[in-house]
């Protein structure tokens, strides 16, 4: 880290127009040079404004109501346009699916450096370079980039940019849509920052910029911004900044799960730790004794009732993507039982077919071999209507299905869809509006909406028509920390108190060890367990095997007792060291 | 995942490997053929072998696509050119008041089967030269890269626009949504639940796609490198050449009257 900081803002204003609210206001601050700088705060809270002045985007192609001073090592970023500095600052924007512009995986790639001018030779190294940085060499480069699975798509938009070796490298929630193991790839790649010449032997970017939502990135960064309230809350290593967890939840931002436990146990803030091996040493300092006896059987979240009645039953499921070439076989010979009550979460990494199962279960997709049953019959025997009544779905993105003037017929789009009308399609809309928490929020228009809150009207429309299972895909993506856990909150009740069946895609491992009493994991198409979450923490030997990667509370259990079953929650863990105090 | 939209069939044909420009010229080729002549037999020979290019590049899927267009050009093309003809030869069909005679049979034929031509040649063109190609090889033609560019952006949201229709669709099938049945009044309103999302999805993405090619250095005037081979080999020279010929000698032949009707 140098003392000429890489990228400078000075009494920076920002509006998106002259009737608009203020974004930023007057808004200080150093982007350090050879460091990983994470920018934290709340959904809406600026974040993405701020990453698009970094490059000039913002005066210079978003114009808005600007005022104030942006320095990039002796240009002015006010008045250079963004793409003459793209050679030097790279830009990952957040939608990765509109950031792709080639037909191929070779084409996108060279699409960059090509805008730059580089000799064809070279442009040949650097694709190389680039997709053995993203972890994509192993796929065909002539496939289509709209043929990759989600994470996939994010790690070649990634390489795109990396392809131009730029000094500074900004990204706007990155690992949003990655596996664990290719978010931890991707950290060490943007980690291993290079000193000097970076046009020869490119290893990396110099400085590195990052918005993110996961604390556990927050915590490997040389430097954090927190941004609150359009202006800078605080700003500097990750342990000043992610101790203070008063100052943290103030500005809607997760607090370091190991910081909670400590915190909790009467530990000043100044010695909180961060990594399990610094809370590890800490609990031989002070003397805790960890008892995993304390620890309960089922999730954390008291979540998933085993009702031993069978919902779905799967047996030698197969289903294959065509394409020109050979067809990719996307789930093969998967057997899978979903009891009623039951709460899973469906994890592997990009590409091993999670999403195209939960298509299946729902019945979007046919299989091309094996059967599916709900309730005993076959999914193919019941009408889409009675089968979409019975099983609801929740996509990724909310804006992919909203279009209704109102928050009230959105949710009823559903249910009428179903059949109900008059005064039991309101009670239905009512209640399920009261059961997200957005019934005061009913005649809004859906578009003005936060993320959070469009994410819970999505959720309303499909608990109106009470189906008896619903299936998340990556429901949390894009929230912020309180945004995340109210609505994993909620998912939590609706499974313990109206029995619920949820099947959850995600590679979030902290919500599987809390809320999932039994993950399934899946790689190349196929399950490869099927069992309680506690097993499966438990058995770092498996968890390498399918690269995932055990939450920090679960690191610390086993670090302190390698033989008994880990504690899955922050509350476990406080229980099983003694107690808060 | 998602299926394939784009009209590139990816697979490793000879005519995959032509240089666009050599291909533009080879289809052009069959188009003069099908357009300076009249007879319908003469003309079926180019219409032929477009399709048979067609089906040996696997553009089976796209022919598909097309093939309603095909068959209504046929019915319409008997329907109206007979209505702007006058009769000749030997009546062919009489079925009521519909009375069709030889001449008008085979010039309603002829220009039905060289539309065809056009048609599957655009095919052919289309499912073996991917966006890359075809605006590296528009910009070698001389025309300059703004408007290449534009043409290669219009091919590229053509899949994106799907992809998202499809995602769309699928998020309101589950949620019960039936878009097809009733009258065109309720079937209008069956479309707003897709419509709304696709359009604010698409315009979405036409912002992100904006500020990304900023941020990815691209600059419409500036100079730009092209990456991957893209020289004329010996093969593009010599379907170049023949291509010529063809076009030459076609053009003599129907000057000279053969082919006519």
């Amino acid at each position: 880290m140098s003392a000429d900081p890489a990228i400078a803002l000075a009494d920076v204003t920002f509006a998106y127009g002259p009737d608009e609210p203020t974004v930023l206001e007057g808004v200080d601050l150093a982007i350090p040079r050879g460091a990983v700088t994470v920018i934290v705060g709340a959904s809406g809270g600026g974040k993405s404004t701020l990453l698009s002045m970094l490059n000039g985007l913002i005066p210079s192609f978003i114009r808005g109501e600007f005022s104030g001073s942006i320095q990039a090592a002796g240009t002015d970023l006010t008045t250079t346009r963004t793409n003459a500095v793209a050679d030097r600052i790279g830009m990952v924007l957040q939608d990765y699916e509109a950031q792709l512009f080639g037909t191929s995986i070779t084409a996108e790639v060279a699409f960059g450096p090509e805008n730059m001018g580089v000799a064809p030779a070279e442009i040949d190294a650097r694709i190389d370079r680039a997709l053995a940085l993203a972890d994509l060499d192993a796929i065909d480069r002539r496939r289509p980039p709209a043929s990759l699975s989600g994470g996939q798509k994010q790690r070649l938009v990634i390489a795109g940019v990396a392809a131009m070796q730029p000094e500074v490298m900004i990204l706007d929630e990155p690992t949003s849509d990655l596996d664990p193991a290719g978010t931890e790839a991707l950290l060490a790649v943007l980690q291993r920052v290079q000193g000097s010449s970076p046009a020869v032997d490119w290893a990396g970017p110099e400085t590195v910029v990052m918005v993110t939502h996961a604390v556990e990135e927050a915590i490997g960064a040389d430097h954090i911004i927190m941004l609150a309230d359009g202006g800078v809350a605080a700003s500097g290593p990750p342990e000043v900044v992610l101790r203070d967890a008063a100052a943290l939840r103030a500005a809607r931002v997760g607090v370091p799960p190991l910081v909670t436990v400590f915190d909790a146990l009467g530990i000043d803030r100044e010695a909180l730790p961060l990594r399990p091996q610094a809370a590890e040493q800490l609990v031989a300092a002070e003397g805790f004794s960890y008892d995993p006896t304390a620890l309960s059987a089922g999730a954390p979240a008291g979540t998933g009732g085993d009702t031993g009645t069978e919902l779905f039953a799967l047996e030698g499921v197969r289903y294959a993507y065509a394409t020109d070439r050979e067809p990719v076989v996307a789930v093969d010979a998967v057997d899978l039982q979903i009891d009623r009550g039951a709460f899973i979460a469906l994890v592997g990494h990009n590409g091993s077919g999670k999403s195209t199962l939960s298509k299946l279960l729902h019945g979007l997709l046919e299989p091309a071999a094996g059967s599916v049953t709900l309730d005993g019959a076959p999914l193919a025997s019941y009408a889409a209507s009675e089968r979409g009544r019975r099983i609801g779905y929740v996509f990724q993105n909310p804006d992919h299905q909203l279009f209704a003037e109102t928050v009230r017929d959105e949710v009823a789009f559903g249910p009428a869809n179903f059949g109900y009308s008059g005064s039991e399609l309101d009670q239905r809309v009512v209640a399920a509006l009261e059961t997200v928490d957005l019934l005061s929020l009913a005649d809004e228009d859906p578009f003005k909406l936060s993320r959070g809150q469009r994410q819970r009207v999505a959720l309303a429309g499909v608990l109106a028509t009470e189906p008896s299972c619903i299936i998340f895909d990556e429901p949390t993506t894009g929230l912020d920390a309180t945004q995340h856990g109210q609505f994993m909150e909620l998912v939590g009740r609706l499974n313990r108190t109206e029995g619920l069946t949820v099947v959850m895609i995600t590679h979030d491992m902290e919500t599987v060890a809390r809320y999932a009493p039994r993950t399934v994991v899946m790689d190349a198409g196929r399950v490869v367990f099927d069992g309680r979450t506690r097993a499966l923490f438990a058995d770092p030997a498996l968890l390498a095997r399918y690269q995932l990667r055990a939450p920090q509370v679960t690191q610390l259990a086993h670090r302190l007792a390698p033989d008994a079953p880990p504690a899955l929650s922050e509350r476990e863990l406080i229980t099983a060291l003694g107690g808060a105090r | 995942m998602s299926q394939a939209y784009a009209p590139f069939v990816d697979r490793d044909t000879i005519v995959h490997r032509l240089d666009p420009r050599a291909k533009l010229v080879g289809i052009s080729a069959l188009f003069v053929l099908a357009y300076v002549f009249s007879n319908p037999l003469v003309i079926a020979v180019p219409a032929l072998m477009a399709l048979a290019l067609v089906l040996s590049v696997g553009g089976y899927r796209n022919l598909r696509r097309v093939r309603v267009i095909v068959l209504a050009l046929f019915v319409v093309g008997f329907v109206v050119w007979p209505v702007f003809l006058a009769p000749g030869g030997a009546v062919l069909v009489a079925v009521g008041p519909v009375v069709l005679t030889e001449r008008e049979v085979y010039i309603a034929l002829g220009r039905s089967l060289r539309i065809v031509t056009f048609i599957l040649g655009g095919l052919v063109f289309v499912s073996t030269t991917t966006t890359e190609e075809l605006v590296r090889g528009l910009r070698q033609l001389g025309v300059p890269y703004p408007i290449c560019f534009a043409v290669g952006t219009a091919l590229r949201l053509f899949p994106t626009f799907i992809g998202a229709a499809g995602t769309v669709r699928q998020a309101q099938a589950a949620r019960g949504a039936d878009v097809g049945g009733g009258s065109i009044r309720e079937r209008l309103r069956g479309f707003i639940p897709l419509l709304i999302p696709v359009f604010m999805t698409a315009f979405r993405n036409i912002q992100t796609q904006s500020m990304a090619l900023e941020a990815r250095g691209f600059d419409p005037m500036g100079g730009r490198s092209f990456y991957g081979d893209l020289r004329f080999q010996r093969r593009d020279w010599l379907l170049t050449l023949a291509s010529f010929g063809v076009m030459g000698l076609a053009t003599l032949a129907a000057v000279q009257g053969l082919g006519r009707i």
